[in-house]
């Protein structure tokens, strides 16, 4: 009795040092480890088909490292999913709509991979992405995001509600502040618009990079909201931007209350804000132009800068296997992968050489062509601690000043850059 | 023993014998004031869902209010068929139903149990039950999301199952509440008289007081039938694989992305909020009926 | 079993008795609800409370991360907080527009439902149907109904006021308390409209022969007799009331105009999920839940007179 229970605790022993051995083994090299890996996509119909196509190319040549893919919305909703999900460690290997803006809590969290810390990572994303990766770095230097994909931010117009307010549509008059004004007028006067143009008035704190965001790098000629601590909205430059849209507001050119729906699709604006993606939707319902952003006293195009949109390819720090996931990114990145991405959903692959890697591509589709262009001058949001309280107190003051004017322009933005300069210090 | 309980309880019980059926009308008197007032109501309360099915059976999208009233010529099934491609109907449904029918089966069985046990069982401790009970009630599910979500998809591992879905609302407070109010109803008397008789408790639940529970069960199942029916966050959270998607949530998935490419987003949407909604008006308007009846079976007739 | 035997298993179980109460069957009964109440709420309603005494952020399993004890700072920057004290007042409007209205209205339109009229069922399923529709449809029925471009604003015509209702410092909450009102009357109709079935018909009887008018009968037979689900309904009220949140997210965009119609579980939401500072949004949540308990405490001893 005493010998073989001596036997079973002896064997228990073997048994858990066998196992610590091997755990051991596996930890140690998490950073190559090879096997199966799980990804998470946006549920966009057209990336789904894109995300599809990848994993299965994929797959039929690395049987023994196997990808599985799953959706998750592409919508405000995806940040909490993922943050909830680093909580609780049940992150795939690659999430392929991780915001910029949320790389920094992620990072906090403990929840991403430094890409930097693979041997070849730097200079993979720097090779392929050139001058305008720096913008993805964190505060330390590393990458925790592979960028993506963008869709740099333009002014959409309904060319038949142009024409029907007298205004050139091919070449309409949205360089300047004031052309864009009297633009604006005569589409709501005459063109039979509800609004000019319709961007969410709403209080979610992504909306400037909708409205205010890309007018002001354009303004500034490729500023962030915050450069090296410092606000910069609170210059001139910024304050010329708001009173712009807040010109826009009170002439009523300018709804303060959200549309149902998409109003551009419908034709209840005139114009949209948006970026490639939006194509597809617009698709046969409207006629569409497009023109860069405007400045206060106008820009050639080829200068104009603007909000990039961009997503990024998190790794996070649930991934196992770490080594296949690596590879697996690398893959989808590809110059192949790329020119599929761009060819099924029209979005521009983060690539130094987008125009000319594609000559076909962009032959069959010259509208594409304006915003492959565009994307080479395409600016971030910054990537700072606390990235999601800062655009939130910038949207209040940004609200309660711009669309509604119940406080100065000054002030609110003075306050504002108040408490964003204590925030990004953390 | 069981004529003892009837007759204990046929000359006691008449709390709960007869305001079902109502008092019959008088020959020639319809009250028509208060038809009409009833009528304007529910007119305002009927008219959105009316809405509703109106714009999912357009096929072009009109936001003005001539949309309200369209010619019927152009209605037809396209957003149906729409939301139909789009989100797979019937595996959604019935993945609702799953989802819904665990928290029934719950919230029923031992819901039902605790009510019971709150208001006619004398143990100590009751009364600090019930105040935790009314404490937790309090608590908005946005505080627990997160530490709820790392205790069942982490501690527990139900991340990706049904039963990972269904446990957070497993047994629905209120209806607990609702239970203990109703069988606070009961006189005390007749389960003394069952007990003197020398029945066991169990006895005394199945023989004396399920009889008695129809109108409970049913309110309790219909409050608790819209929670999880139209619940979207929490299902969101605790899977992704789209076997296992309830309407409610492939639905708002669909609303953020995909609506806009539609021929008629507003109307496709509304389609699948239409279906969503069906299941629970055919469940309502089966029940209500049995809440008439209920209270003439009950059993008590002296 | 001898006499002596009997004599002591009964003194036994008397003395368990006078330790656990008379029926500790009952354990058995709620044991299942208990384990429930304990498994899921009990655990994230203390860690709430462990992290409303820190700079707390989530973070992942086996992360090193420093998170400083702050004792009662989230409290004390929460209640000097400008956006908690709008979400207060948002929830003061909210509550006095929407109880009473829903108590109010709920009980006589169930005794108007339980009464013999011809199409019952179609009305009780009337009423019954805001609340069992998904709050994206009637969200977006609300929204074109009251929206800047929407029908009522086309009625009122000049009357209407400016900014439209939705954007509206003043006019967004009690809209939204209408709203909430209209939606959840469905439930507490069915509550109402059980209890009124224990309400015996002789008492309504006694009232017709001593002469008593229809409204008088309500007064003195239904509303006392429904005292016990009047409790209810107004404290499942309260307590919805103070954890509105669908509709500042859905309804009014992310807060309303200029953060007017904030909700203090929508601030909840903000800071605890969206920016990842639970701490402060369970100091929130846990001063929220000390308020409901107050008032839901002051509503029993009102209601529920011995």
């Amino acid at each position: 009795m005493m010998s073989s229970r001596h036997a079973l605790l002896a064997v228990g022993v073997v048994l858990s040092l066998g196992l610590a051995a091997c755990g051991g083994s596996s930890l140690a090299s998490t950073g190559s480890a090879k096997g199966a890996v799980k990804i998470w996509y946006s549920n966009n119909a057209e990336e789904v088909k894109w995300g599809d196509a990848v994993v299965a190319a994929w797959n039929s040549s690395h049987s023994s490292e196997q990808v599985t893919a799953e959706q998750i919305p592409a919508g405000k909703s995806s940040e909490e999913v993922i943050g909830a999900a680093i909580t609780a460690g049940t992150t795939p290997c690659l999430i392929f709509n991780t915001a910029p803006a949320a790389v920094s809590q992620f990072q906090k969290q403990g929840g991403l991979v430094s890409l930097s810390s693979f041997s070849d990572g730097n200079s993979f994303i720097d090779g392929r992405t050139g001058n305008r990766a720096a913008q993805y770095k964190s505060p330390d230097g590393s990458y925790y995001q592979m960028p993506w994909k963008s869709n740099p931010v333009m002014i959409f117009y309904n060319k038949d509600i142009f024409t029907k307010a007298g205004i050139d549509a091919t070449n309409p008059p949205l360089k300047t502040y004031a052309e864009f004004l009297s633009t604006a007028q005569a589409v709501v006067s005459k063109g039979g618009a509800k609004a000019a143009i319709w961007p969410s008035p709403t209080a979610e704190f992504y909306q400037p990079w909708f409205d205010y965001y890309p007018l002001f790098i354009a303004q500034t000629k490729g500023k962030q909201l915050v450069e090296k601590g410092e606000p910069q909205f609170n210059s001139p430059d910024g304050l010329a931007v708001a009173n712009f849209w807040k010109q826009l507001y009170t002439k009523s050119l300018v709804p303060k209350e959200g549309a149902q729906g998409d109003a551009f699709a419908t034709g209840q604006s005139a114009m949209a804000i948006v970026g490639p993606w939006a194509i597809p939707v617009y698709g046969g319902k409207v006629k569409w132009g497009v023109a860069p952003v405007p400045t206060k006293d106008g820009m050639d195009a080829s200068a104009i800068h603007t909000f990039s949109d961009e997503k990024s390819i998190g790794m996070y720090s649930s991934c196992k296997n770490r080594g296949t996931a690596w590879d697996f990114l690398k893959f989808a990145v590809s110059k192949e992968s790329d020119g599929k991405l761009l060819d099924l959903t029209g979005q521009m692959p983060m690539r130094n050489d987008l125009a000319s890697a594609y000559p076909d591509y962009f032959s069959a589709h010259p509208d594409y062509k304006l915003f492959a262009d565009q994307a080479g001058r395409s600016v971030e949001v910054p990537n700072v601690p606390n990235s999601v309280e800062m655009w939130q107190d910038f949207r209040a003051a940004y609200s309660k000043s711009v669309i509604f004017g119940n406080q100065s322009i000054d002030e609110a933005f003075k306050g504002a850059a108040d408490q964003i300069k204590t925030l990004v210090k953390s | 023993m069981a004529s003892a309980t009837t007759e204990m309880a046929g000359t006691r019980v008449q709390p709960v014998e007869t305001q079902g059926p109502p008092e019959p009308r008088k020959k020639g008197s319809v009250p028509w004031l208060k038809l009409i007032a009833l009528f304007l109501g529910a007119i305002v309360f009927l008219f959105p869902f009316y809405y509703m099915v109106v714009s999912a059976l357009q096929r072009d999208p009109n936001p003005n209010i001539s949309g309200a009233f369209p010619n019927p010529g152009s209605l037809s099934l396209d957003n149906f068929i729409a939301i139909n491609t789009a989100i797979n109907l019937a595996r959604t449904l019935l993945n609702s139903g799953l989802f819904t029918g665990g928290v029934l089966l719950g919230t029923l069985v031992f819901g039902g149990l605790a009510g019971y046990a709150l208001a006619q069982l004398h143990f100590r401790g009751r009364q600090a039950l019930f105040y935790t009970l009314l404490l937790l009630l309090v608590l908005p599910f946005q505080l627990l999301m997160i530490p709820l979500y790392v205790l069942i998809a982490r501690n527990f591992g139900l991340g990706d199952t049904l039963l990972g879905m269904i446990l957070p609302f497993a047994i629905n407070p209120t209806a607990v509440f609702i239970f203990r109010q109703f069988f606070m109803q009961l006189p005390s008397e007749m389960f003394e008289a069952a007990r003197i008789d020398g029945a066991s408790e169990l006895k005394i639940l199945t023989r004396v007081v399920a009889p008695l529970t129809r109108p409970a069960i049913l309110t309790a199942t219909l409050i608790t039938f819209i929670g999880p029916w139209n619940e979207f966050l929490w299902p969101f959270l605790i899977t992704k694989r789209l076997e296992l998607e309830p309407l409610a949530v492939a639905l708002a998935n669909y609303i953020s992305t995909v609506a806009q490419r539609a021929a008629n987003p507003y109307g496709t949407i509304l389609a699948g909020a239409t279906v969503l909604a069906i299941p629970v008006v055919i469940l309502f308007l089966i029940f209500q009926r049995q809440f008439i009846q209920s209270s003439i079976g009950s059993g008590v007739k002296g | 079993m001898t006499v002596a035997a009997a004599a002591s298993a009964r003194a036994s179980r008397t003395r368990l008795r006078s330790l656990l109460g008379e029926h500790p069957v009952g354990y058995l009964f709620v044991a299942p609800f208990v384990l429930f109440l304990v498994g899921i709420y009990a655990y994230p309603f203390f860690y709430a409370i462990y992290m409303s005494f820190f700079d707390y952020f989530f973070s992942a399993p086996g992360a090193e991360v420093v998170r400083p004890f702050v004792g009662l700072g989230n409290y004390a920057r929460v209640l000097q907080d400008p956006l908690f004290h709008i979400a207060i007042r948002n929830v003061v409007i909210f509550l006095v527009i929407n109880v009473p209205l829903t108590v109010a209205i709920s009980m006589v339109l169930a005794t108007a439902l339980n009464a013999a009229i011809p199409l019952r069922a179609f009305f009780r399923a009337a009423y019954y149907i805001p609340y069992i529709t998904a709050s994206v449809a009637a969200v977006g029925i609300w929204l074109w109904l009251f929206s800047g471009f929407g029908l009522v604003d086309k009625i009122l015509g000049p009357l209407a006021p400016n900014p439209s209702f939705l954007i509206n410092g003043l006019l967004a909450m009690p809209i939204i308390a209408l709203y909430v009102t209209w939606k959840g009357l469905g439930f507490y109709i069915l509550v109402y409209l059980a209890a009124l079935q224990t309400i015996p018909k002789e008492l309504y009887e006694a009232s017709k022969v001593d002469g008593a008018s229809p409204i008088q009968s309500f007064f003195a037979v239904t509303v006392p007799g429904l005292r016990p689900a009047t409790l209810l309904v107004v404290i499942t009220a309260v307590i919805t009331g103070a954890n509105f949140f669908t509709e500042p997210y859905l309804l009014t965009g992310g807060g309303g105009p200029d953060n007017q119609s904030v909700s203090p579980v929508f601030l909840i939401y903000r800071f605890g999920i969206e920016q990842n500072h639970p701490g402060y949004a369970a100091a929130i949540g846990l001063l929220l839940a000390v308020g409901v308990l107050i008032i839901s405490g002051i509503n029993r001893f009102v209601l529920e007179r011995p």
